[in-house]
């Protein structure tokens, strides 16, 4: 079923019917989204429902087998190297060298993006990371990296942020943070696509599309998915929601 | 950002995380300071093992033939004066590698009553070592022949010249060519591991995130490494002229120009095993299966010119056979820079063709 989610602002994302196939099975089918700047959409779904797979073709990692649209104004097919300056990808894999320390990681993506020191040490200040700049990725705890990554993920101001199960495994007090900066990035005008499986922190979203089985049912804000089901919560109306597609 | 930006950027990570990995200073320097005291010092393949055992009929004809072995250089008599049969036992106890067996009670050249022949009974199963040993034996005979019926004075003799390496020494054979083996090793597997470790570590996913070109990423990463090529490539060479007395009678410099572009060579095509080997054990497998031929067809383990044909036309193929050419001439026959450098044509091909496969084989996506 092809599902849109329609923006009224001018949209960064403009894509319709993706579709990827491994081995010959499906993983995704028929995904349709549109989101214009300041807007924040969630992938929301269990694991290995196609929610990455939908990211990467996005971030122009994976190449759609069916679909078409545009991305950053450059066709989703054969994304141009411009294109991937204004976005801004998080795996869900820690993914800065271990050996190297925060600061260097740092730079490195400065360097790549020509963004000079100055905006490092603003990111650094406001991802609370400065006491972490000269420790080793690799030695910090999955709290601070996941904080480093997504400062990282940021430091170069994308457009269009591509989020992979950004709070997995953090504790409560590093989740909350996560959530408020990306409240903060959406009121600046980012575009957030984020994917994740905790479907009570889905509800802190304000539009989402519901991943079972490969295909994106439908959008609409968690509330009304709720109320659609008569559910005391998402979580709730997400398991109904999946047993009526099974039946 | 410019394309030099990029490479820069992706360059000065790849040192600094070098920097960090004692696993890749030992590659690149212990491990050839290692090879060049081990093939210098240890590694000589001469004759000068080969462990004789005699056995006559008499202690007097026995003695006679022990005499006439220790005027050739490279034989040690371990036993003589045996018991007929005796020394072909030693052999086959391994007790020594060449067992001589005089049948009558005369002496190892006398000539007259022969009956039987000299038995000399050769452990074959080392047969590079004993091969060069036999030789020496039979040069013993002939002489001993050839003086005991006075004719040994009468010839104009031979005069031998070797050129080059006056002395044969095995070191100086080795070493130029060591030069090469070294840096190809090194090389080979740091641009096999280059990629491979990305994809295990999780990097990879965000270097493909970022706005860099494959030409940009290889060139960025391999940069390091071809500068560090060069450094281990002088360094085997100056352990050489430093310890082994290894001569430089040709053009030295042409010969360090080259191994810029013999390391790239061999960190391309790493590179481009990289590209495709889904773990960094894999990545090293293909390196593996890449140098191996390239040591026993380049002419370092066996000597180039005695390989069957369709060997050497393979052998062309590898950048090594090359600079062991060219390291060859530079070094020992006194080369010039044009020379030495016309070897380098071979190794632009070389580079050329694996730069094209490793761009191409260098995924833009994750699929």
């Amino acid at each position: 079923m092809a599902v849109s989610f329609m923006s009224t602002s001018d949209p960064l994302i403009d894509v319709t019917g993706l579709g990827k196939w491994y081995g010959g099975r499906s993983v995704v089918a028929d995904v349709s989204l549109r989101l214009g700047a300041g807007e924040m959409i969630g992938l929301v779904g269990a694991n290995g429902g196609g929610k990455t797979t939908t990211l990467r073709m996005i971030a122009g990692l994976l190449r759609p087998d069916s679909g078409a649209g545009r991305v950053m104004g450059e066709d989703i097919g054969d994304p141009k190297r411009d294109c991937r300056a204004h976005i801004g990808y998080m795996a869900q894999r820690l993914a800065l060298y271990p050996d190297l320390t925060v600061l260097e990681n740092l730079q490195f993506r400065a360097s790549v993006h020509g963004v000079t020191n100055q905006r490092i040490e603003e990111i650094a200040q406001t991802y609370g990371i400065i006491d972490v700049l000269p420790q080793r990725f690799g030695t910090l705890s999955g709290g601070w990296a996941r904080r480093v990554q997504f400062a990282a993920t940021v430091l170069h101001a994308p457009r269009l942020l591509l989020l992979d199960e950004p709070t997995a495994g953090l504790d409560p007090a590093t989740r909350q943070d996560i959530w408020h900066w990306l409240e903060r990035l959406s009121g600046q005008g980012h575009a957030i696509i984020l994917a994740t499986h905790d479907l009570v922190e889905a509800e802190r979203l304000p539009r989402i599309l519901l991943y079972h089985q490969g295909r994106a049912s439908e959008a609409m804000t968690p509330a009304a998915l709720i109320e659609a089901m008569g559910a005391l919560n998402l979580e709730e109306a997400v398991i109904a929601r999946a047993r009526s597609l099974q039946a | 950002m410019s394309a030099v930006a990029g490479i820069l950027a992706v360059a000065r990570v790849e040192l600094q995380r070098l920097l960090r990995s004692r696993m890749s200073f030992t590659l690149l320097l212990v491990v050839p300071a290692l090879q060049v005291l081990l093939f210098g010092y240890a590694i000589r393949p001469t004759a000068s093992s080969v462990s004789v055992a005699i056995a006559a009929p008499s202690a007097d004809s026995g003695s006679r033939v022990a005499e006439a072995l220790a005027r050739q250089t490279g034989l040690r008599v371990v036993a003589k004066g045996l018991k007929p049969g005796a020394a072909e036992a030693m052999v086959r106890e391994q007790k020594a590698l060449i067992g001589v067996e005089v049948p009558e009670a005369r002496g190892f050249g006398e000539i007259g009553f022969v009956q039987k022949p000299l038995r000399i009974v050769v452990d074959a199963a080392n047969a590079s070592l004993t091969a060069a040993a036999v030789p020496r034996i039979e040069a013993a005979y002939w002489r001993e022949i050839s003086e005991r019926a006075d004719v040994a004075g009468n010839g104009p003799g031979l005069k031998i010249e070797r050129l080059y390496n006056q002395d044969s020494r095995a070191d100086w054979t080795f070493l130029p060519s060591l030069i090469g083996v070294t840096v190809m090793i090194s090389m080979i597997m740091l641009g096999s591991l280059s990629l491979a470790r990305e994809r295990e570590g999780g990097t990879w996913e965000a270097l493909l995130g970022m706005p860099l070109r494959p030409i940009e990423v290889m060139t960025g990463k391999l940069l390091p490494y071809a500068v560090l090529g060069l450094a281990q490539g002088i360094s085997v060479l100056g352990i050489g002229v430093a310890l082994f007395d290894l001569p430089m009678r040709g053009s030295v410099g042409a010969l360090i120009a080259l191994i810029p572009m013999f390391a790239l060579a061999h960190l391309v095509l790493g590179y481009a095993i990289s590209a495709r080997a889904a773990t960094q054990l894999a990545a090293l497998q293909g390196a593996v299966a890449f140098y191996l031929p390239a040591m026993l067809l380049s002419g370092f383990l066996y000597p180039f010119e005695t390989l069957p044909d369709w060997a050497r036309a393979l052998g062309q193929c590898f950048p090594l056979t090359h600079f062991i050419k060219a390291s060859q001439g530079a070094l020992l026959r006194g080369d010039t820079a044009a020379q030495v450098l016309a070897n380098g044509l071979p190794m632009l091909v070389f580079l050329v063709v694996v730069a094209a496969l490793a761009l191409f084989a260098h995924a833009r996506r994750l699929d």
